[in-house]
């Protein structure tokens, strides 16, 4: 176990003195994916700033039935039995308040200062109606079960027209969880890019240390050994790079809140974009560190095959000329 | 000890480099490998270091059979050897103590004892006062005495060493092998593959010479005087 942990420590060290051999390589990597990751961290951000709103917001939904012009009042009034099994069979308990037409014009004429528009009209232009008051629900999610209740108070003779008036919650909601979509598939287009970066930069390392492997495997270094520090470099490049990123979207959000804060005064709120919280921060740092490692694992297990090929090959063509002449190869593989 | 059971090795292309070579090398035996450039001398180390396989027969080294070694056993395997090459292979951006420390540091050793035994490896082989030296400040015959020391510092039980004085001066090359046979004296078996004909002349006394042409093994008395056997 301690040699295990030796080894790993070293693997460390030499990660390091990688990055300290070429730090202005790891620095541009390093920019290169943290600009690749800024762009769905910030999105991610707003995202979780906007999802409560969306989502944790008690709705207390509201069904205006519309009844035909041509209903008269005393079928317009039996109606309500109607409706109140139409609730019963959908398990659900509400108030329903029938609103004449006249004290809906009334209201429509107090409420939106139409007063003159109305005038003009002359004839009241509203049917008879009711407003249907459902128990608040825990979320949109669950907001979402109200349409077919809605369908089933379509479907009632007289009824013209039904408006259910969470919706706009349920196209936030919408909205939310279709930009969620998206954010996860910029955010997995740009793992690739990533690991592509990544894989690059472990291949140039490689390619550079190639004589340290070879001597390596000579002087009895397991592959393990061999590539542990390559890992950690993939990883240590990954967190780098997630980190400065997450500080670039802090930097962001800074600049970003000056608007929001005007535009949310306007609407008597005091809403501002707060970064993501420690435990996210780490999570994503988790990711970045894994996203590396991956890449490097990617490229170590490719480019050393392929250098041992290579390697074997050049030792036989050297073996060959060395028939010819008198100048012998080393060994080594 | 090593144990070699009519092995052939070819190479792509049909080349021949060993041919039904049968023999057997005890624990502690010094052996030079003599024969002209081609004769087989660095294939019959690769094989015993498992960097190449047979193509046909059986090579055993401390009764592991080498066609049948799996690539994770490699590494302990070599953890036995210390190998010697014509070409030192230093690091050139490590210093000659860290180039000997290597083989300490990949068995798991702890950095402190690899410095004490890589330090003692110097003194051996009478660099100790360049332990911090870059490597490409060294003479030829002192960057194979650092090598030397990177094969020993592990303790093995076999050092194959191929042409360890060649490109060197007489008086270097006298130090080499000086420094090959107090290993060998320790007990460590010595595979020493060589075109040094004084050297040669001289390992009579000191251990068994062995004559491989055409990547043959030649029985007949050895004639140092190459292509007159």
């Amino acid at each position: 176990m301690k040699t295990w942990l030796r080894h790993h420590w070293l693997a460390m060290v030499q990660a390091g003195k990688n990055v300290r051999h070429a730090p202005s390589s790891f620095l541009l990597n390093t920019a290169v994916i943290a600009i690749a990751f800024a762009l769905p961290l910030t999105g991610l951000t707003v995202l979780e700033n906007i999802r409560p709103m969306a989502l944790q917001m008690a709705v207390e939904p509201e069904i205006s039935v519309f009844l035909g012009m041509d209903v008269p009042r005393p079928d317009a009034l039996a109606l309500r039995d109607q409706i109140g099994r139409v609730l019963q069979d959908s398990k659900r308990s509400g108030k329903i308040e029938f609103l004449p037409r006249e004290k809906a014009f009334t209201q429509l004429n107090q409420k939106t200062g139409l007063s003159e528009a109305l005038a003009i009209l002359g004839d009241n232009p509203l049917p008879d109606g009711y407003l249907i008051r459902l128990p608040a629900f825990e979320n949109a999610a669950a907001a979402a079960e109200i349409e077919p209740l809605a369908t089933h108070l379509r479907a009632l003779k007289g009824v013209e027209h039904v408006q259910v008036d969470s919706a706009w919650i349920k196209r936030l909601a919408a909205l939310v969880h279709l930009i969620g979509v998206t954010l996860a598939i910029l955010a997995a287009t740009l793992s690739v890019v990533v690991v592509t970066v990544v894989f690059n930069t472990i291949r140039l390392q490689v390619m550079m240390q190639r004589e340290e492997i070879a001597v390596s495997r000579l002087v009895g270094a397991t592959a393990a050994y061999i590539y542990r520090p390559f890992y950690y470099t993939g990883a240590l490049l990954g967190v780098s790079a997630t980190a400065v990123a997450l500080g670039t979207v802090t930097v962001i959000l800074h600049v970003l809140n000056n608007a929001v804060a005007v535009f949310a005064h306007l609407y008597g709120s005091t809403f501002v974009l707060a970064p993501l919280d420690l435990l996210a921060s780490a999570l994503l740092l988790g990711v970045g560190g894994a996203l590396g490692f991956a890449g490097a694992a990617l490229c170590v297990s490719r480019q050393l095959v392929t250098a041992d090929q290579q390697h074997r090959t050049m030792l036989r063509c050297n073996l060959f000329a060395s028939t010819r002449s008198k100048s012998m190869s080393d060994f080594g593989s | 000890m090593i144990e070699f059971q009519q092995v052939s090795k070819h190479y792509p292309g049909n080349a021949v480099a060993l041919s039904d070579v049968t023999l057997q090398i005890s624990r502690g035996e010094m052996v030079f490998l003599a024969g002209p450039s081609g004769a087989g001398k660095s294939t019959f180390l690769k094989l015993i270091a498992a960097i190449e396989r047979p193509t046909r027969g059986t090579v055993r080294v401390n009764g592991q059979d080498i066609g049948q070694l799996r690539r994770a056993g490699l590494p302990y395997l070599r953890r036995t050897l210390g190998l010697i090459l014509q070409q030192q292979r230093l690091l050139a951006d490590r210093s000659v103590l860290a180039n000997v420390m290597l083989p300490m540091l990949v068995c798991g050793a702890t950095t402190f004892d690899a410095r004490q035994r890589a330090l003692a490896a110097l003194e051996r082989v009478g660099l100790e006062d360049k332990a911090q030296a870059a490597p490409m400040a060294l003479s030829g015959g002192e960057q194979q005495r650092v090598a030397i020391a990177r094969a020993i510092v592990n303790r093995p039980q076999i050092i194959l060493a191929d042409e360890p004085s060649a490109n060197l001066d007489r008086v270097s090359a006298d130090k080499v092998f000086d420094a090959l046979r107090s290993f060998n004296a320790a007990g460590v078996t010595c595979i020493i593959s060589s075109h040094d004909e004084q050297i040669l002349e001289s390992a009579g006394r000191a251990g068994r010479i062995i004559y491989l042409e055409h990547g043959r093994l030649i029985d007949a008395p050895v004639n140092l005087a190459y292509g007159a056997a």
